[in-house]
């Protein structure tokens, strides 16, 4: 006789109060009704769900019903499960459109790619009974790259030339890590400052979601590379100054000697040339943010690229 | 390299078709021309299809269709007094597609651009004619560009590009 869920949990998680005990899923499809005290049962293991993954940006909580924080029943490992959710749709940079879609074949490919490469999150993938391609994630302990900056207390001065050497040599290393992806024909496809974490124990820098990809022949990784411009620009300045809000940080005069060329190519209202309101950034740095600016006429074509001209600039911060 | 001879890189746009048109309109039926049409598989990518067969069936619609495109850029080219023996039609599959499957030549398909400088030289083509697109900033970020590109990588050929 097939066991249900209490059974499980009774013979496994003592502690779980067995009133909460759902249903046994072996077919991940209906993601939306797999809800805490249901167990998934894959790959010869038993994973109880706990809740769904929230995702935090811009101050909104945005729920991930396809990906379930659970505890593995045997191992009792927490691990996260990413169910199978497709999704395309068009998304605007700018006055660009690019066709962005999930693809679990590609997170799960990546997986494999980059076993024991600690600047990736780490995981596998393993069919349900139903085909269903779903990841087995560890969890990793630790913080946000962004909100571990936006945490220093620090004025930007002191944080610039005490924090940002050390914190862009780290990112370099995080950069290098998509250049491997790039160099084995793959993309990250949603490289956000969120998609960046740094690992309590370790330090190490780990990049996380790895499931978006997009169609983009000619320069297939320009949208990693704007990514990485964006997070770039996020690092130096401490944050995102945003057009709105300069006024009031910095005063009128500094706005108004702000122009559109200034500011990002693809957020026209998320300052790039920062020297106009942080002097001390040296002209090498700088240089590098324009890259993403609507002022320029020259992109980077490759992490490598990028890299060559912002090693040496992270070397004018101490100078300065 | 023959400055005669003429590749002209050609897909399902309104750009190739001008540029056909440019060239009949310079060459004609000049004695001495060669034009070579090079189409580049340009495929769907695999982790947007479910599995093999559908993905398949949308690089065989879109191979039909950048055929056919190229047999109505031959048609301009016709049109506009440019022999017909004069004209060589070349289609090569993306290595990362199931058409290439047997293929002798196949593409790598990291740069587009790069691409058609490297099948010019191959083929002793001393001018490359490309449509422009005409992108905004944000898109060539983003998408790249295939004229730009093919004017700052291109080595000991003339290029024309058509906008």
């Amino acid at each position: 006789m097939r066991q249900s869920a209490r059974d499980i949990l009774r013979r496994y998680d003592k502690a779980f109060p067995l009133k909460h005990a759902g249903e046994i899923y072996t077919d991940t499809t209906d993601i939306v009704r797999i809800d805490y005290g249901d167990v998934i049962e894959l790959g010869g293991l038993n994973y109880l769900v706990l809740r769904d993954e929230i995702e935090r940006r811009f101050g909104v909580e945005d729920v991930k019903y396809w990906v379930k924080r659970c505890r593995c029943l045997e191992t009792k490992q927490s691990k996260i499960l990413k169910l199978v959710f497709h999704e395309t749709f068009p998304q605007k940079f700018g006055d660009a459109e690019i066709l962005c879609y999930r693809s679990e074949q590609k997170e799960a490919r990546i997986l494999d790619l980059v076993r024991g490469d600690r600047r990736f999150m780490q995981g596998f993938a393993v069919k349900d009974a139903a085909g269903n391609l779903v990841r087995v994630l560890d969890v990793i302990r630790g913080k946000r790259l962004d909100l571990t900056v936006e945490d220093i207390e620090a004025d930007h001065k002191t944080y610039f030339h005490e924090h940002l050497p050390d914190l862009l040599r780290n990112w370099a290393g995080a950069c290098r890590a998509i250049a491997s992806l790039h160099a084995r024909g793959e993309k990250h496809g949603d490289i956000r400052r969120d998609h960046l974490w740094i690992d309590y124990a370790s330090g190490d820098y780990i990049w996380i979601d790895f499931d978006y990809t997009y169609d983009a022949v000619e320069n297939p990784y320009g949208l990693d590379i704007l990514g990485l411009g964006n997070s770039l620009v996020f690092l130096a300045g401490k944050g995102d100054l945003i057009a709105g809000a300069i006024a009031e940080t910095f005063g009128e005069r500094v706005l108004a000697g702000l122009c559109p060329e200034d500011f990002s190519l693809f957020f026209h209202n998320r300052l790039v040339n920062l020297r106009k309101v942080f002097p001390y950034i040296p002209e090498s740095l700088n240089n590098v943010l324009m890259h993403f600016a609507a002022a320029s006429d020259v992109f980077y074509e490759s992490i490598d690229e990028l890299l060559g001209e912002l090693m040496p600039a992270v070397e004018d911060i101490k100078r300065a | 390299m023959d400055p005669k001879k003429i590749l002209i890189a050609v897909d399902a746009s309104e750009n190739a078709k001008r540029a056909a048109a440019y060239v009949a309109r310079v060459v004609g039926a000049t004695p001495g021309f060669r034009v070579i049409l090079l189409t580049l598989e340009r495929p769907p990518e695999r982790d947007l299809f479910k599995d093999d067969d559908s993905h398949r069936q949308a690089c065989e619609a879109r191979e039909r269709g950048m055929l056919a495109a190229q047999d109505e850029i031959k048609h301009i080219l016709t049109q506009g007094g440019v022999p017909a023996a004069s004209i060589d039609a070349h289609y090569v599959a993306s290595c990362k597609s199931p058409m290439a499957e047997g293929a002798e030549k196949c593409g790598l398909g990291q740069s587009i651009a790069l691409e058609i400088l490297g099948y010019a030289k191959e083929q002793g083509c001393g001018t490359v004619v490309v449509g422009r697109r005409g992108v905004s900033k944000a898109e060539e970020f983003l998408f790249g560009s295939v004229s730009s590109k093919i004017v700052h990588s291109a080595k000991n050929c003339t290029v024309w590009v058509i906008s």
